[in-house]
């Protein structure tokens, strides 16, 4: 998978998101894909320093809490420094930061800022997409 | 099955996809051709862990279940052993094998590889001495048997008889291609 490329569009923000993004992301960069993550929309909360830390569960699926607490899953603060200790490539949607009024300092270090140019430039070649 | 490797990770109680990420990590500071053993409760990583090792080129050998636990058994890509030349002149194919096995003459089989691969498929009679292990043990050898080196792709196997030879082993021969592409009978140790 030396050779392969992955790219993924994160468009949602609850914890169920977060891990559908990260699993797939980190299990693609272990496997030694080259992978990027475009972050658009509340797909910023992943990313966003204090928010990735404290995502919602979706509205009536609370009692999977218990769940991912007895199946001992690897936290979203922890996936995304896994992520990155991977070298997979985050990227902030610059369109929705402003329509948010964030700044690139309110999300995790070592991230990048593009628009949707920057996302179809990575992705033109890219063997996987997703979007989730 | 009591098998030997060369490193154990411990990855039990984590859920995917930390077992894959916990073993690529470990699987960096390990030699190429050494065997690492990966114990896991995570049961979707028995199919995880083969996938990984497909797509990343390493070897994966096989999954002892013990208890709740897998062990999952990986070999380190070499990419010394991804190279076509062969120096030991005497070559014998696996049609060839097969046939002076069902034949009636006694022949000795040696095989090269770790012993965790041995472990989970080898011809039966085959006697295991990994390729790094033949210097100290080739005594063990009877120098006038009819020697057939066997390995997973022929590799370790033309180092092995070339050694062998240089011992004053006459009869040896390499056996090609090896047990990646062998069809015939084989055995795993209980």
């Amino acid at each position: 998978m030396a050779d392969t490329k992955v790219a993924i569009i994160a468009a949602n923000g609850s914890l169920f998101d977060a891990y559908k993004v990260f699993n797939v992301a980190t299990a693609a960069a272990a496997s030694d894909a080259e992978v990027g993550i475009f972050f658009t929309f509340e797909g910023l909360n992943l990313i966003h320093k204090e928010g990735h830390k404290n995502l919602p569960i979706p509205e009536g699926k609370e009692h999977f809490k218990e769940g991912f607490e007895k199946t001992n899953v690897p936290s979203i603060e922890e996936l995304v420094g896994i992520a990155q200790e991977l070298g997979i490539k985050l990227i902030a949607c610059q369109m929705t930061m402003d329509v948010m009024g964030l700044e690139k300092d309110e999300f995790v270090d070592g991230i990048e800022v593009g628009g949707a140019a920057s996302y179809i430039e990575y992705a033109k070649d890219a063997n996987i997409s997703l979007t989730f | 099955m009591n098998l030997v490797a060369n490193e154990t990770l411990d990855a039990k109680g984590l859920a995917c996809p930390m077992p894959i990420v916990k073993t690529k990590k470990a699987i960096k500071n390990l030699e190429p051709g050494h065997v690492i053993e990966v114990h896991a409760t995570d049961k979707g990583s028995t199919a995880d862990i083969k996938a990984w090792s497909e797509s990343t080129g390493h070897q994966y050998l096989g999954t002892v279940e013990e208890g709740d636990v897998l062990k999952h058994y990986i070999r380190k890509a070499s990419e010394a052993e991804t190279s076509e030349e062969k120096k030991h002149g005497d070559v014998l194919d696996l049609d060839g094998l097969r046939s002076k096995i069902d034949g009636d003459e006694t022949i000795s089989i040696l095989d090269v590889r770790e012993p965790a691969e041995y472990a989970f498929g080898h011809i039966p009679g085959a006697i295991n001495i990994p390729l790094g292990e033949l210097e100290e043990r080739f005594e063990e050898l009877n120098k006038d048997d009819d020697i057939h080196v066997i390995c997973r792709t022929g590799s370790r196997s033309d180092l092995a008889a070339q050694k062998l030879s240089e011992k004053g082993y006459q009869n040896v021969k390499n056996i090609v291609p090896g047990m990646k592409e062998w069809q015939g009978p084989t055995e795993t140790n209980n």
